[in-house]
């Protein structure tokens, strides 16, 4: 080799130039020779140089070993959709469930010519902008959305363009199935497959989100499906029942729920106008609130339940004692009126039957402005309501608490709560007086009662519940009495606040209904927002008409589904307590039309 | 001796080679299979994932309604047709019609399983059960 070298360098250096040429050759010589002498130190330096190289080139190799350059993988897994637990409803049937579709990313700094990739992606995915994508794909960002969720089609012709740094992802998109039904309880998730809002954002609260956020990839068969209370097909024949008697009203909204008193779960929820959590932005009109939780309002002469249980359970009253209801009842320049004046001194059950104003007010008097508020406080009506849902209203209490706002607050007007709040309370009063708070979630009975305070005593819960059969036998509820389910019920209707002033023709109407009377399984409450009088109810829009009938309809079409079966003889005796303390039924009061 | 051993030595070093390769093969072999096992595997649960969403799409109750009632006759329950357990009358006695026909044509039961055993046996029975 080094012979060859002085064979080859010598003659052109020769002809190059006569002097240097002459010193290079010699030093030429000297190096390239094969002298034993000088070829050890030689051989040294040549070992050394090798060395040197071969830690340079493992130098590198441990540097690269230790910085690995993100690949794309693992830069996208911060971007991906993350799967989420499917969630069924009580019988098992889906809610909500991921499926896989096919997403189009992009790696710019891979991208060799970005005018021809933009140029060819938007002639195969036609709605994207073409300026828009120019704009990402010429960023100095390692990855970048093209489109997500492409047509199965879309996502052929994108892999067959074979643009390099064009690549396609499966990610998860939520679904449900069942469109607006059970919409405000879902809620939803947004393209990320973060929880928005209702259940799916609790869910993101249980530690999904943080361990998502902690880059955990989950699968979906690490998580275990979430089983909600309600049931979908009784929570569908709700809203349908709900969307007819809205529309035959022509009331302005509406909501409807179905809620297991021993279990405090909600078996069926709506609330309407609703929206389709499969088109989220619908969700975000204030005119789909979820009325039973998010909307607070004077629930009108069923709040009169409460204030009979309190002063029932305070022992101060009986079921015969009688109170004064003649005329109105004067409070400086207000009178409170009666809807069904009688005109005479009715007993507690009368008071409750004829829905009287009066008579509540008196027996919230008698009771004194601190222990009214001390019982609505501990039957959870003076604070927020929280439930699984993150969405939830405080409820609006009169800032200064006078005589006059026990006496109106008695029969349902001047303090607003969220209708759930009230059936919370309600069904207090009829499972024998444990203040469940309700959930979405599917629970047992044991479960519930655990934590649940024993806010009346049994004896209290089981007169309310004579008294809510004899309303719906008798009084005001008479639309509810459906054969077969021993039906309790109670009518309300609130004038609305027009301008600072109660509207005498715009009314919020409630019915509340609980089934079967003498051992309480389900209560049912319906609101209508301004339903309007019809020439069949006579021109009243009061609630016995609308919400009673919807209630009535309600409880006919679900009974059966959530396993309510009819009964055809009416239990022997349905309140032995009552029948022990010797409570016949009073005479029946004369025929009372609508509801207040 | 000695290079008869050498020979042997090499034999086996060969075959031992061959036996690591084909045994690494084989393994790497197996291992893919088991990747595209796992692929098929995950792609049949995505689908099964869309196809039970896409049944839950189809039996959601409002489309089982508007489908009921456009093409079905029935008519919400109502509680009058549900009746207790305990009001539906006994089974009634059972009743040998076949046999009291066969009785009332003066044909006892070996007799005619004799006759029609001979000729056309199924279809006797069948056809008196059918004039009943």
């Amino acid at each position: 080799m080094s012979d060859d070298l002085r064979e080859n360098t010598a003659p052109m250096d020769a002809n190059a130039s006569p002097t240097s040429p002459a010193r290079l050759c010699e030093w030429l010589k000297r190096v390239f020779s094969t002298n034993s002498s000088t070829s050890v130190p030689r051989m040294r330096w040549i070992a050394l140089i090798f060395v040197a190289m071969f830690v340079a080139i493992g130098a590198k190799l441990v540097y690269l070993g230790l910085k690995p350059e993100p690949t794309v993988i693992r830069r996208v897994s911060d971007a991906v959709a993350a799967a989420r637990p499917d969630i069924l409803d009580r019988n098992g049937e889906i809610l909500a469930a991921d499926v896989k579709t096919m997403s189009v990313f992009a790696e710019p700094r891979r991208i060799i010519d970005k005018d021809e990739a933009t140029e060819l992606l938007t002639a195969v995915l036609p709605n994207i902008e073409a300026r828009d994508l120019r704009e990402r794909l010429g960023s100095r960002k390692g990855f970048v959305w093209v489109k997500r969720e492409v047509t199965p089609h879309q996502r052929d012709e994108v892999f067959h363009l074979g643009l390099p740094g064009v690549g396609l992802l499966a990610e998860n998109k939520r679904v449900y199935p069942n469109g607006p039904i059970g919409a405000h309880v879902l809620g939803f998730a947004n393209v990320d497959n973060a929880g928005i809002a209702g259940i799916e954002k609790y869910i993101d609260g249980q530690g999904l989100g943080d361990l998502h956020g902690a880059g955990f990839k989950l699968a979906q068969d690490d998580l275990r499906p979430i089983s909600l209370s309600l049931d979908i097909r009784a929570t569908h024949a709700v809203r349908d029942e709900l969307q007819k008697g809205i529309a035959h009203f022509k009331a302005k909204a509406g909501a409807a729920a179905i809620l297991d008193v021993n279990t405090g779960e909600v078996i069926a929820l709506a609330s309407l106008p609703d929206y389709d959590p499969n088109n989220p932005t619908d969700a975000l009109d204030p005119l789909h609130i979820n009325r039973m939780s998010v909307g607070v309002y004077e629930m009108g002469s069923t709040f009169k339940a409460l204030t009979i249980a309190m002063a029932l359970d305070s022992g101060k009253l009986n079921l015969n004692s009688r109170l004064d209801a003649r005329g109105a009842l004067s409070f400086g320049r207000f009178k409170i009126h009666d809807y069904h004046a009688q005109n005479r001194a009715l007993t507690v059950s009368e008071v409750f039957t004829y829905s009287s104003n009066v008579g509540t007010a008196r027996m919230a008097l008698g009771q004194g402005v601190e222990r009214h508020k001390a019982f609505l406080r501990k039957m959870g009506q003076l604070t927020r309501m929280r439930t699984e849902l993150p969405e939830s209203a405080e409820p609006i209490v009169p800032k200064t608490w006078g005589e006059l706002n026990t006496m109106t607050i008695a029969f349902g007007h001047g303090l607003a709560v969220a209708p759930l709040q009230a059936m919370m309370a309600v069904g207090a009063l009829m499972n024998g007086g444990y203040l469940i708070t309700p959930t979405f979630l599917k629970r047992s009975e044991a479960e519930a009662k655990k934590d649940a305070p024993q806010v009346v005593k049994s004896e209290t819960s089981e007169m309310m519940r004579y008294l809510m059969r004899l309303n719906a036998e008798k009084g005001t509820a008479r639309k509810v009495d459906i054969d077969g389910y021993f039906v309790g019920g109670k009518t309300g209707t609130a004038e609305k606040v027009i301008g600072g002033h109660y509207s005498k023709n715009r009314l919020f109407t409630t019915f509340m209904a609980v089934a079967p009377a003498d051992k309480p399984k389900y209560l049912f409450l319906t609101i209508m927002d301004e339903p309007q009088g019809l020439p069949e109810t006579g021109g009243y829009a009061t609630a016995a008409y609308n919400a009673g009938s919807v209630t009535g309809k309600i409880i006919e079409r679900v009974g059966p589904l959530v396993g309510l079966p009819p009964r055809f003889e009416p239990p022997k005796l349905p309140f032995p307590l009552i029948a022990k303390l010797g409570y016949g039924a009073p005479a029946p009061p004369a025929a009372v039309t609508g509801g207040h | 001796m000695l290079r008869f051993l050498n020979i042997v030595a090499i034999l086996a070093l060969i075959g031992s080679a061959v036996y690591a390769y084909s045994i690494k093969y084989q393994t790497s072999f197996q291992a893919e299979q088991i990747l595209k096992m796992k692929h098929e595997i995950k792609a049949e649960r995505d689908a099964i994932a869309v196809l039970r969403a896409e049944w839950s799409f189809l039996t959601r109750p409002e489309r089982l309604q508007q489908l009921s009632d456009r093409y079905l006759d029935l008519q919400q329950l109502s509680v009058g047709q549900i009746v207790a357990a305990s009001a539906i009358p006994d089974k009634a006695a059972r009743v040998d019609s076949i046999g009291q026909r066969l009785n009332s044509l003066g044909l006892d039961g070996s007799t005619s399983a004799a006759a029609s055993g001979s000729e056309n046996a199924p279809t006797t029975p069948k056809g008196t059960g059918r004039k009943r």
